[in-house]
């Protein structure tokens, strides 16, 4: 459906076509109602008339000893009778022979053929039309008048009633339309007021770009539904202003982790050109390049892999797990570096939980995490890897407790963002590139999992994998 | 191995250059073609031994080519080179009719490893017995021994010699060896420490109590097994 009115008064004018549109069906309403109660009413008073006249007529009737009909016409030379001359009066025989009509109706018939019933038992009020076309309202009496049957048949003109309905209807014609584009205008002004709210809100978003998402639109505080509107638009911004800040933060880091290795090839190359060497100087300088050409790779992999966590293009290769042996055997992967260390790495498994899980991703999440716990350990050093089970909706912990240095509570807090090193003195030789848990988070977060993290700084650290269990059914079908 | 007469097919011209002086260097004869028609014309009318195709190629697609030869009846082997690295790509670069693809960046020393391994498919495996030098590994019974002196080597440890003492001479790089000795497909992990922790251990027993240390270190590339040069 294509809207009647296109703009930014759009609603409004909405709003107050349709209340405009139900003020005309309900004076429509109200007129025919009006109109038809009146038009019964007044009809009903002038049946009340005639059968009045009616009665009076009877009694000014009679029968000469000739055996004529006669009418006491005088009667209505009263004034207070003038009224009972403005009627049409008709008297006929049973047999249709008319036995008087009054000086109104002269030559004019009043009705048709006599019914059957007419005028028995009450008055059969009735409308009929002049011949000349006046409109009636009629009645009709069977009177016994000395012996002999006569109906009488006295009408009175419609026409008052018709008056006074044209008079009613030409009031209306008047009155509504200039009622109708009041309650228009009003509505219309109305509606403009109420939406006033939402085209300042409008407006001001408008005005909130990319470079400026820390604005926010100014809330009245009153509570309403328009406040509400504004502060859900605000909540988004907040948001939204969060996820740049992160993402331009990722970029700068990117960027400086990308171009260091890159400009370290440069110069290595670039003064290597420079002057003349032995062969084995070449020979260092062509690998300390491919040394930087491999940092740059596996960071290039790791960014890869994270823009796809994010664009969420990794499918998951899901298939039952057993815990222990998956702990164990991680464990198993990594104890020689533990043992350059002279560190010690415990598995503490009192149950064996099988899991939904794609080994790949796990194993690296895990590998990431003991690495961290065996590389900030320091020599002598502990770390225990417990399998707990965990809550209802989290069915398994994996928890690796080490003896490092711990983590302060905003270290705790920025220790999945990427790039981020807990040590920024750390050379970037000796550390990553500060990835490896943002690449754990990922993974643990693809399989419906959480990471929790406490620590005492100066006493270690626990990092907690909450993963989901397996369900029976999967269980089952291992 | 015996040398073998290889197409690349790159349109990379640098990239080009270097597979070619790295496949010449182990006495392959190596033929370039830069773009998917001359490629596929040259694989058309000529005899190889092993055809290496880029996906990306002006012209042709790569692996159209690819899928084009293997209708025509070539039974050539084909490695594929290919920047992209999701599983949907490997899954089309491995239906259209390669026999085994590599991703871009890539070692050279992967590529002469993958070369041997498409060459050797009609080659006999390996004795029970590996020699270098007075290295002697024994893999039926897994024993080590140098200069008649056995060595208790790990598992690990062992795998790790056998994967070398079958590509004597030939440069391994961490990443071949996290694949094919770890068998960690993944390639985020900080598995490198770890080889290098091991190769250290290796070399503890069977270089550091001996005059000729044969497990050597190429810096920035990776290590190689040989008498020294």
């Amino acid at each position: 459906m294509t809207p009647l009115f296109k703009g930014p008064q759009r609603i409004g004018a909405r709003i107050s076509l349709t209340y405009s549109l139900l003020l005309i069906a309900a004076l429509s309403f109200f007129a025919i109602g009006t109109s038809a109660l009146l038009f019964l009413q007044m009809r009903a008073q002038l049946v009340h008339f005639a059968v009045q006249d009616v009665e009076t007529v009877e009694g000014l009737m009679s029968i000469a000893p000739d055996g004529r009909f006669l009418m006491r016409d005088d009667y209505h030379n009263h004034p207070e009778s003038k009224r009972v001359l403005e009627h049409y009066l008709e008297v006929l025989a049973p047999d249709g022979t008319i036995l008087y009509r009054n000086d109104r109706l002269g030559s004019l018939k009043l009705g048709g053929a006599i019914e059957s019933s007419e005028g028995v038992g009450g008055y059969s009020p009735r409308s009929i039309s002049l011949p000349d076309g006046t409109p009636l309202v009629i009645v009709s009496r069977r009177h016994n008048l000395q012996g002999r049957t006569v109906i009488i048949r006295l009408a009175h003109s419609e026409e008052p009633v018709w008056h006074a309905l044209k008079q009613f209807w030409a009031a209306a014609a008047v009155m509504f339309p200039v009622m109708l584009l009041l309650a228009a205008a009003v509505g219309f002004r109305m509606s403009h007021r109420i939406l006033a709210p939402v085209r300042s809100i409008a407006s001001q978003a408008e005005l909130i770009t990319s470079s400026r998402l820390h604005e926010r639109i100014p809330t009245n505080g009153t509570g309403d539904e328009l406040d509400q509107l504004a502060e859900t638009f605000n909540r988004t911004l907040t948001r939204l202003d969060l996820s740049f800040t992160q993402l331009r933060q990722f970029t700068a880091d990117a960027s400086h982790e990308l171009r260091t290795p890159l400009a370290a090839i440069r110069s290595v190359g670039e003064v290597g050109l420079a002057r003349d060497g032995s062969r084995e100087e070449y020979r260092e300088l062509v690998a300390s390049m491919l040394e930087e050409v491999n940092r740059l790779t596996r960071l290039v992999e790791e960014l890869l892999l994270i823009a796809r966590g994010d664009a969420g293009v990794i499918p998951l290769n899901l298939r039952p797990l057993k815990v222990v042996e998956f702990v164990r055997d991680t464990i198993a992967l990594l104890e020689p570096l533990a043992e350059e260390k002279s560190q010690r790495l415990e598995l503490l498994a009192p149950l064996d939980e099988q899991i939904q899980a794609d080994p790949l991703f796990l194993r690296q999440a895990l590998i990431n995490v003991l690495h961290n716990a065996i590389k900030y350990s320091p020599v002598n050093a502990k770390t225990v890897v417990r399998i707990e089970c965990g809550p209802a909706a989290h069915g398994v912990i994996i928890a690796v407790h080490d003896e490092g240095p711990g983590l302060s509570p905003e270290q705790i807090s920025r220790v999945f963002d990427r790039f981020y090193r807990v040590d920024q003195g750390r050379s970037r030789d000796a550390g990553g590139f500060g990835l490896g848990l943002a690449i754990a988070q990922w993974a643990v977060k693809a399989h419906q999992g959480k990471f929790e993290i406490t620590s005492t700084p100066g006493a270690g650290s626990e990092f907690r994998i909450l993963l989901p269990a397996a369900s029976k059914s999967d269980q089952r079908s291992a | 191995m015996e040398p073998v007469k290889i197409l690349v097919v790159e349109d990379e011209h640098k990239l080009a250059t270097a597979i070619q002086q790295g496949l010449a260097a182990n006495q392959h004869t190596v033929s370039v073609a830069h773009s998917g028609e001359d490629g596929f014309f040259l694989a058309q009318t000529q005899t190889f031994d092993l055809l290496v195709f880029d996906v990306m190629l002006p012209g042709r697609d790569g692996l159209e080519i690819v899928a084009s030869l293997r209708r025509l009846g070539h039974r050539t082997p084909i490695l594929l080179l290919t920047s992209k690295d999701g599983v949907d790509d490997r899954v089309a670069g491995l239906d259209s009719g390669a026999d085994d693809y590599l991703v871009k960046p890539f070692a050279l020393s992967e590529l002469q490893a993958r070369v041997r391994a498409l060459g050797r498919r009609n080659t006999p495996d390996f004795g029970a017995t590996l020699k270098l030098d007075d290295l002697e590994l024994d893999r039926v019974r897994h024993t080590v021994t140098r200069a008649g002196k056995s060595l208790d080597l790990t598992v690990r440890e062992f795998e790790l010699l056998e994967y070398f003492m079958r590509q004597p001479d030939q440069v391994i790089s961490r990443e071949m060896l996290a694949r094919e000795v770890w068998k960690e497909s993944a390639r985020h992990t900080p598995i490198d420490n770890l080889i290098d922790v091991h190769i250290a251990r290796l070399r503890r027993k069977m270089d550091d109590p001996y005059q000729r240390k044969l497990l050597q270190t190429i810096r920035g590339v990776g290590f190689v097994l040989r008498l020294s040069e």
